[in-house]
């Protein structure tokens, strides 16, 4: 196999990788911030590619979905927490999980209600729907638009988090509720907040993943499953944790579909098995 | 858990026998009779682990599909007979589940619970990867129904069949039972109330989970082969994430407190998917809900509410 051959699936692994990560980090500050473990998170990515595909086929155009969809992935978010998964925050772990899988369930059964249990596709953006040459590679630019993407959400939330009055609100929520109530902020408010800014990531992730590998059912559970392999590796609640993971698996899963395409899915396990045999405590070694 | 659960053999464990034996004339079909014994001995694995130590698994269908494979496999390929090939799969199962849970064990809490699922995840990757081995997406097909008890009783008989499965599903359901009534059993109900107490008192507290992962495991094979010997056939779904879930959420519905939720829990579904997947093919939304409603109102299940029915008065007032 060339150089030239590797880089592009090195590449195309860093576009994977990314999409992995924008998924991954709402599951780990939600986590982060409030304890909470959302089994619903992969519905989130899912229920949000279904929206992308039907602004697609209403507008003709996916570009209004990379907003569309994410918002109504936080509103989804939103409801949910509202109505439904407040009521766990005193209960265990286990009842939290429990409650999330049946709301993911319920996600995936309405939108196979709505849309079928076939699969659908998902225009790349017209925009986007060429290549660009990159010194003697060429390479989609719409892979290329997806990294751009993601960097810029990896670096405002890093700001948002810890350089913004708001990161510091959030920060003390997840460390003490109730000081930060009797300072007269709702943590309420802030746990709000969180879930629907988590719902929006993951939703944003769906949105961008649903051209590269279309919109079906069952995409929410395999998110799901991925985003816990990058939480697994990178450490519950560490931002640097879940960009390694993130790239890491997506660079591996690019790769093996290169040498053995049956396989691909399989080498991410594969390589959290082994990073699990050698480093019981993931990549970060805290937890 | 009550009292009763710390008695082995119990009245619980005649009146499963007893239910076990009516079910065939009782239930509109044997094929649904016999479902409900590979679901509740699948079940049971998950009711093994969350109700006696407290360990969630989303993974348990793993080891049903390797079962299924492994049993399958020896049946078609190697001639094995059934009861030697339902064996193989049980100990196969019980290898793979301690070696998972070598990896698993080394994490808690909410860390466990994912890499079940990871595993779970892996585990189906492997299956379609490997095509040759397991048939990939179209199933491993071809599983005559051999002969038990010395080559004199075939299991194409769907009665006979259907006795051999109830022989496996009263064995399962009596070995847990018989756990949980053991030393072993209250060791592990201790680490499900406080495992850093139960680690004070000298218990080495991750090798009591490894010992119940394994065992779980090994039963959750028990069950994938007897889902071989009945359908003679191995879906790819077989080892997917939902064939996990199916077994969980048959434990939780039943109640995890008791064996005989996983029994209940199984029915229930069992007979859930006869009656309404031909009328409305998303009648999971309706298992969703009775999740939910079992997690925040029924921690005990549907056994749980059999309880709670039974409460007097002042025992509601004392919780």
């Amino acid at each position: 196999m060339s150089a030239q051959v590797l880089t592009f699936g090195a590449l195309n692994g860093v576009g994977i990788g990314m999409i992995y990560f924008i998924l991954s980090v709402g599951l780990t500050m939600i986590f982060g911030l409030m304890q909470f473990v959302n089994f619903a998170h992969g519905a989130f990515y899912m229920v949000s590619a279904y929206a992308a595909f039907a602004v697609a086929q209403w507008t003709g155009s996916v570009l209004p979905a990379l907003l569309i969809s994410p918002l109504l992935a936080a509103i989804f978010a939103l409801v949910s927490e509202r109505v439904l998964l407040q009521r766990t925050y005193n209960l265990p772990h286990e009842s939290q999980i429990l409650i999330t899988f049946a709301l993911a369930i319920l996600a995936q059964e309405s939108m196979t209600m709505i849309f079928g249990t076939l699969g659908k596709n998902v225009p790349v953006p017209e925009v986007f729907s060429g290549v660009v040459i990159l010194g003697g590679f060429v390479y989609p630019s719409y892979r290329l638009f997806v990294v751009g993407v993601a960097a810029a959400v990896a670096v405002s939330m890093w700001v948002a988090i810890e350089r913004t009055r708001f990161g510091a609100v959030v920060r003390a929520a997840a460390e003490n509720p109730e000081m930060v109530g009797l300072l007269g902020f709702d943590s309420r408010k802030v746990f709000m907040a969180a879930f629907a800014f988590g719902g929006a990531l993951a939703g944003l992730a769906g949105a961008l993943a649903a051209p590269l590998r279309g919109v079906e059912p069952l995409m929410g559970r395999e998110a799901l499953a991925i985003a816990f392999v990058v939480v697994i590796l990178g450490g519950l609640g560490s931002f640097s944790g879940a960009l390694l993971a993130a790239l890491l698996i997506g660079i591996t899963q690019s790769l093996m579909s290169m040498i053995w395409p049956g396989g691909a899915h399989l080498m991410i396990y594969g390589v959290m098995t082994v990073i699990l045999a050698f480093r019981p405590a993931g990549l970060m070694g805290r937890a | 858990m009550t009292m009763e659960d710390l008695r082995f053999p119990n009245w619980i464990t005649l009146a499963m026998g007893v239910t076990l034996v009516a079910m065939p004339w009782i239930l509109p079909s044997l094929t649904l009779a016999s479902e409900i014994l590979v679901l509740a001995t699948g079940a049971l694995s998950c009711t093994l682990l969350l109700g006696s130590v407290g360990l969630l698994s989303f993974g348990q269908g793993l080891y049903f599909g390797l079962g299924a494979y492994v049993s399958a496999i020896l049946i078609r390929d190697f001639a094995v007979g059934a009861m030697a090939a339902t064996l193989a799969a049980s100990v196969a199962g019980c290898l793979v589940a301690a070696l998972a849970g070598l990896l698993i064990v080394r994490r808690q809490g909410v860390y466990f619970v994912m890499l079940t699922l990871a595993f779970a995840q892996m585990g189906f990757f492997l299956a379609l990867a490997f095509p040759k081995l397991t048939g990939g997406e179209n199933g491993f097909g071809n599983v005559t129904r051999t002969t038990v008890a010395f080559e004199q009783l075939p299991l194409s008989n769907p009665l006979l069949l259907y006795g051999f499965l109830a022989l496996l599903c009263f064995g399962a359901f009596a070995f847990v039972q018989r756990i949980i009534a053991s030393p072993f059993g209250s060791v592990l109900n201790a680490i499900r109330h406080n495992d850093s107490r139960a680690e004070a008192l000298g218990y080495d507290v991750r090798r009591f989970k490894l010992a119940a992962i394994t065992i779980a495991g090994g039963i959750a094979a028990l069950s994938g082969a007897m889902n071989t010997l009945l359908l003679s056939f191995v879906p790819l779904s077989a080892i997917d994430v939902e064939s996990s879930e199916r077994l969980l959420i048959a434990s939780l519905i039943g109640g995890v407190g008791s064996p005989l939720g996983a029994f209940i829990g199984a029915a229930v579904l069992s007979a859930m998917s006869d009656f309404l997947s031909p009328i409305w093919p998303r009648w999971s939304t309706i298992v969703a809900v009775l999740l939910i409603v079992t997690v925040l109102f029924l921690r005990d299940g549907l056994l749980g509410l059999g309880r709670i029915l039974r409460r007097r008065p002042k025992d509601a007032l004392n919780g």
